[in-house]
């Protein structure tokens, strides 16, 4: 899941870092060529010997490092550090040389270094390998979104179980009991009786509604009846803005991606309208190359973010278990569009 | 007056039919499914087809189709399509084969007996009576659109009610004032949507369907949707 706005930098540092190196090299040219002309004319000890010496080490830490970058990218640590173990000793063993051989004490050094370079080359040989790595991540997000996606159904089975005992349920018993109390009053009092049938009646209807609100909530009907196109283009219409539909969907998409891509839709277009002051708002759907493309804009003033409300952070959570992505772009000013994408099969029309 | 009903629930079925016996219309056929319902509209004359919009076999739109279908083999042919659900998209293409004859309801609107069959009546009679709730979203979104922009508040409120398919006299009952005032607000309404001079219950049909069409967002022109099983 890639959440974030999308920034361009085409700035090649290393272009400029390997000009910096080539400078370098020839100034230290210069340089020890001045030294090795000034000893020719004067003669004596040869002292440009020590000059080359301070000029080399920079560029060799610096080629040696060069050197290691170029390797394969998971191999890449192994080979700067061997690199610069390289140069170290190289560089220890020309102070050596140039301070006049004697007692070799470069010897402890350069051990050590090897020591810790094969330590470093054990531990990478023993490394799982990238195909290894890359199944261990994929399980560890599978197990994080499949536990996101439990939890998203508990928590809506216990909403619906709520929505229906405190709704529906408890009209239901309401009713029961003014049919039950008519029934007693059948002979005797006409007047109430017929106060408690109007009154069984609105009851029964209003838990209509409230079971219409739950089914809604689980699955809108049109969206059985049309597939996310049609259920798009009927929700674009209840809405209090314009809203235009372009694109469109040859065939259907799993029932599930599309259920969760029509409350991805409907918790975008419901934040348009509740926040952004825009006129209108567009969606554009497609289905490419295995991929399910929907973008909801507005031209409204932006600012829209993922911390503004929990309700973009649940759609993402239904849209993860299937491996979707969604962007938001909405800089302050606007304009605001969510991208989301899914990756899914898509069955022929129905005919 | 001679009703057929499509509906698959027996339950709903039969108490459809007993509740319109007990009003004087006449139960010609009482069907489960689409194609029953063609055999038979094609086979007995039909005042009025009243039909769910889920039965077999898709248990999807099947009525919504079956209602078009109808209409496309009798033009006018007065159809009520009711719903457990109702959406503006079902409302605007049952409206593209004309609005007269066309009843949208939600199925709730059955308890409220007297005023489900005032308005199967008025469907057979060529009518246009849309469910409250499609209306109140029609309402919410044409008060700032041209020509919807030139009404008063009272009269898109009275316009509403007129595509509830509410009478003149039940509008004047439901927001308290003399009929003679409705009929002036209908006037106004007429002429400020530019309707031509016709039989009056004509250009009620008409009004509601500039209300209807005021919805349309711009750009999206008249495109037909694909309907399953067409």
């Amino acid at each position: 899941m890639s959440v974030g706005i999308r920034a361009t930098s085409g700035w090649p540092w290393w272009a400029s870092w390997q000009g910096i190196f080539r400078f370098e090299a020839f100034v230290s040219a210069a340089i020890g060529l001045a030294a090795g002309l000034a000893w020719a004319t004067t003669g004596g000890h040869f002292w440009p010997a020590w000059v080359w010496f301070g000029l080399g080490v920079p560029l060799a830490l610096q080629g040696a490092v060069r050197w290691g970058l170029r390797a394969p990218k998971g191999e890449r640590a192994l080979f700067v550090h061997a690199a610069i173990s390289f140069a170290l000793a190289a560089i220890q063993l020309t102070i050596w040389l140039l301070a006049g051989l004697g007692y070799f004490w470069p010897v402890w050094s350069i051990l050590g270094l090897g020591l810790v370079l094969s330590v470093h080359f054990w531990i990478v040989r023993h490394r799982p390998n990238a195909r290894e790595q890359a199944l261990a991540n994929r399980v560890d997000v599978l197990t994080r979104t499949r536990r996101g996606a439990l939890d998203i159904q508990a928590a809506e089975l216990q909403r619906v179980e709520r929505d229906l005992h405190d709704g529906a349920q408890a009209r239901l018993v309401s009713v029961a009991m003014s049919l039950g109390l008519a029934e007693t009053l059948l002979s005797s009092d006409p007047d109430l009786l017929a106060e408690l049938l109007s009154e069984a009646r609105s009851t029964t209807l209003a838990a209509l509604d409230d079971l219409r609100t739950v089914m809604q909530g689980i699955q809108p009907p049109v969206l059985a009846d049309r597939g996310l196109e049609g259920a798009v283009r009927a929700l674009a219409l209840d809405l209090a803005i314009p809203v235009t539909v372009t694109g469109g969907l040859a065939g259907r998409a799993p029932a599930p991606v599309e259920s969760a891509a029509y409350f991805t839709v409907a918790e975008c277009l419901a934040n348009t309208v509740k926040h952004s002051n825009a006129a209108s708002a567009w969606v554009d759907l497609r289905h490419q190359a295995g991929l399910l493309s929907i973008t909801v804009g507005d031209g409204g003033q932006g600012g829209a973010s993922l911390d503004g409300g929990t309700g973009l952070r649940g759609v993402i959570r239904r849209l993860q278990p299937f491996d979707g992505k969604l962007a938001i772009s909405s800089p302050a000013g606007g304009p605001t569009t969510v991208t989301m994408e899914v990756p899914c099969a898509s069955s022929s029309p129905r005919t | 007056m001679r009703v057929v009903i499509a509906e698959d629930l027996a339950l709903l079925r039969d108490g459809l039919s007993r509740l319109l016996r007990a009003h004087d219309f006449d139960v010609v056929a009482e069907v489960g499914d689409p194609e029953a319902l063609a055999a038979v509209l094609a086979g007995t004359p039909v005042d009025v087809a009243i039909m769910d919009v889920r039965m077999p076999p898709t248990f999807t739109n099947e009525g919504l189709v079956a209602a078009i279908e109808a209409r496309a083999r009798r033009p006018g042919m007065p159809v009520v399509v009711l719903s457990q659900y109702v959406q503006q998209l079902y409302a605007r293409e049952l409206m593209r084969s004309g609005a007269e004859g066309i009843g949208y309801l939600l199925k709730d609107r059955v308890a409220d007996v007297r005023t489900f069959v005032d308005a199967v009546r008025q469907v057979a009679a060529g009518g246009t009576v849309l469910d409250p709730k499609v209306v109140a979203v029609l309402m919410s979104q044409h008060a700032r659109r041209e020509p919807m922009g030139r009404l008063t508040a009272r009269e898109r409120e009275v316009l509403g009610l007129m595509a509830e398919g509410r009478s003149n006299a039940a509008i004047a009952a439901k927001l308290f004032v003399t009929g003679k005032a409705i009929d002036k607000h209908i006037n106004s309404i007429f002429m400020k949507l530019d309707l031509p001079l016709a039989h009056d219950d004509n250009r009620r049909v008409l009004a509601v369907l500039r209300y209807l069409q005021g919805g349309s967002p711009p750009g999206e022109g008249n495109r037909q949707w694909p309907l399953p099983g067409t």
